[in-house]
């Protein structure tokens, strides 16, 4: 009973705050400051509605000053990306070209004769878990969009970023990517036909070099490299080995080559420069010079993207001084270029920042690009040496490998 | 990598004082190495040591001594320990290896630098030396390849430092 009291006193008091007045009608002065208000009111005006949905594109050739961050995303691997920027702009809102991921440490590489850039990638059906996939993905540069994907064994190589995980040869048909499980193989790509072909294991040796033709090289524990020629099938159709040249522990040769006309050059971790030709059937070793001069005691090759390579045959190394065991991934204060016909320094760049990776734009009027200690990229002329700019605001966080565009 | 360290500040004061080196230590605080020294690749003795090697030092400071061939985030400012993976990662069962001198008995002790995997970069206490570190084309010694292989995930998050042995003096 006395619920049904209280429910009686509550409708009372919600009908009576239904029952409102009216609303009082408005008095004359009111609506003469109304009809003042809206005299002054702006009279809207037509307009043509911006579109929605523009995506902006690129140029299918790139200008020569345009570089490729490769940023690995150290603290967040899942989540790397290729930021294209305009190294030449002092503008660090419009440098930025766009910009697209790599999945867990992708490895990259441009292709020259299409507009095309490749990366092999690795995902877990669940992020961080669940099924692994590994693809190599195909981007267009003009569109930095995805256009192709070839699912590949899931063994790539994962781990820092080189340029010699994933390369293109046969005249950019085949894409060979560097396995590792830890058994170590090269997957073999029919890249044009977007089509995994084969397999071929190299125990023993590890990551690829392109060779002339349809073949690549690879570098062995025992001190050797291999030269591993493809079948139409993507299969092994032979392999050649040269004679032991390299202690892979007493100052060995870094894998971070720079090379010039299929000629690579590897620094050893002491400032030797051993070359090995990969225009033929075979590698085959070229001389010995060393980086250093009678003055340059204490001297050697360090980073991660030690070296670069220009369009005039020169090759860059990046430097510091004050060597020891453990030194040969310590930023680099200078960039020493040689000649590689003449085998001498040409010039000595120094850093305004020391750096752990270096990049050279592919012109005639090539700018070095730097990831500095603070890891921000910074911009040099070559011509004259000097520091131009530091590229901040690029979005990226830990650039590694930086490219000239192709 | 070596470019958050001590030495890197070292070489920086010796170039042209064009730029400040604003943020070097502030962004990655914590990332120091101590002196180098040159530890020979010696061969692995067979772990039958019965006693725990004798310890001093942090074991969460990248300067503790068997973090000579370390690079990565430490373990044990993940929620591990220098011995033992976080909670809800799994441990690589193959990696690579560093020799490294205990400063207390003054010997030299095989370090296995197992990755524990599953989850993504633990962030914290990033490490990189590279006594012993050799290319990847010599994988045993490699530092820089991502050894979270036979796990059921690729996805790296932090590294141990577990003695498994004495290195055998040449």
């Amino acid at each position: 009973m006395k619920k049904l009291q209280l429910f009686a006193l509550a409708m009372v008091v919600f009908l009576s705050a239904c029952d409102q007045p009216e609303p009082q009608a408005q008095q004359p002065e009111a609506i003469a400051d109304s009809q003042q208000e809206q005299a002054t009111l702006p009279v809207p005006m037509e307009i043509a509605p911006e579109s929605i949905g523009r995506i902006e594109t690129l140029p299918a050739t790139y200008p020569p000053h345009w570089i490729l961050l490769q940023d690995a995303a150290f603290f967040h691997f899942l989540t790397g990306k290729v930021i294209v920027v305009d190294a030449d702009s002092d503008d660090p809102a419009t440098r930025v070209k766009g910009m697209f991921n790599t999945s867990f440490i992708g490895q990259f590489v441009q292709a020259q004769s299409r507009p095309e850039m490749y990366v092999v990638e690795t995902f877990h059906s669940r992020g961080t878990r669940g099924e692994r996939t590994d693809v190599l993905t195909v981007w267009h540069k003009e569109t930095l969009a995805p256009i192709a994907e070839v699912i590949i064994p899931a063994k790539r190589f994962s781990g820092m970023p080189t340029n010699y995980n994933l390369q293109l040869v046969d005249s950019e048909r085949l894409a060979v990517a560097y396995n590792f499980t830890p058994a170590t193989s090269v997957t073999v790509v029919d890249i044009v036909d977007r089509e995994f072909l084969a397999e071929i294991p190299i125990p023993g040796c590890s990551l690829v070099y392109p060779m002339k033709g349809r073949a690549f090289a690879s570098m062995c524990t025992n001190g050797t490299m291999i030269g591993v020629e493809i079948a139409e099938d993507g299969t092994q159709a032979s392999m050649s080995r040269t004679e032991v040249f390299f202690d892979a522990n007493n100052d060995p040769l870094m894998e971070k080559a720079a090379m010039v006309d299929g000629v690579a050059y590897f620094p050893s971790f002491l400032g030797r420069v051993v070359s090995v030709d990969l225009n033929g059937s075979e590698p085959v070793v070229g001389e010995e010079w060393s980086l250093l001069g009678a003055d340059d005691s204490g001297w050697r090759p360090g980073g991660l993207g030690v070296t670069a390579t220009d369009t005039a045959k020169r090759i860059y190394v990046l430097m510091h001084p004050e060597g020891y065991e453990g030194s040969h991934k310590d930023p680099g204060v200078e960039v020493w270029v040689f000649d590689t016909e003449t085998q001498t320094r040409v010039d000595r760049i120094a850093l305004a920042l020391p750096a752990i990776s270096i990049g050279v734009t592919r012109d005639d009027d090539p700018l070095l690009v730097t990831t500095n200690i603070n890891l921000e990229v910074d911009v040099y002329s070559v011509a004259d040496g000097e520091y131009r700019r530091t590229l901040s605001g690029t979005g990226a966080n830990t650039v590694f490998q930086l490219h000239g565009s192709l | 990598m070596r470019w958050l360290d001590k030495s890197a500040e070292r070489t920086a004061r010796n170039i042209a004082q064009r730029t400040s080196r604003r943020g070097f230590f502030g962004k990655f605080a914590g990332a120091v190495v101590g002196a180098a020294t040159a530890v020979p690749l010696l061969p692995v003795a067979k772990a039958q040591e019965n006693s725990a090697p004798a310890e001093e030092g942090d074991s969460n400071s990248c300067e503790y001594w068997r973090h000579c061939a370390m690079d990565g985030f430490l373990c044990g400012c993940c929620g591990g320990s220098v011995t033992s993976c976080p909670p809800g990662t799994e441990v690589s069962p193959i990696t690579w290896i560093g020799t490294c001198t205990n400063p207390v008995d003054n010997r030299n002790y095989i370090i296995s630098y197992n990755d524990c995997c599953g989850t993504s970069s633990c962030g914290n206490c990033l490490c990189q030396r590279n006594e012993g570190d050799r290319p990847v084309y010599n994988p045993r010694v490699a530092n820089d390849i991502n050894w979270c292989l036979g796990t059921t995930s690729a996805i790296y998050n932090c590294t141990l430092a577990v003695v498994i042995g004495t290195a055998l003096d040449e």
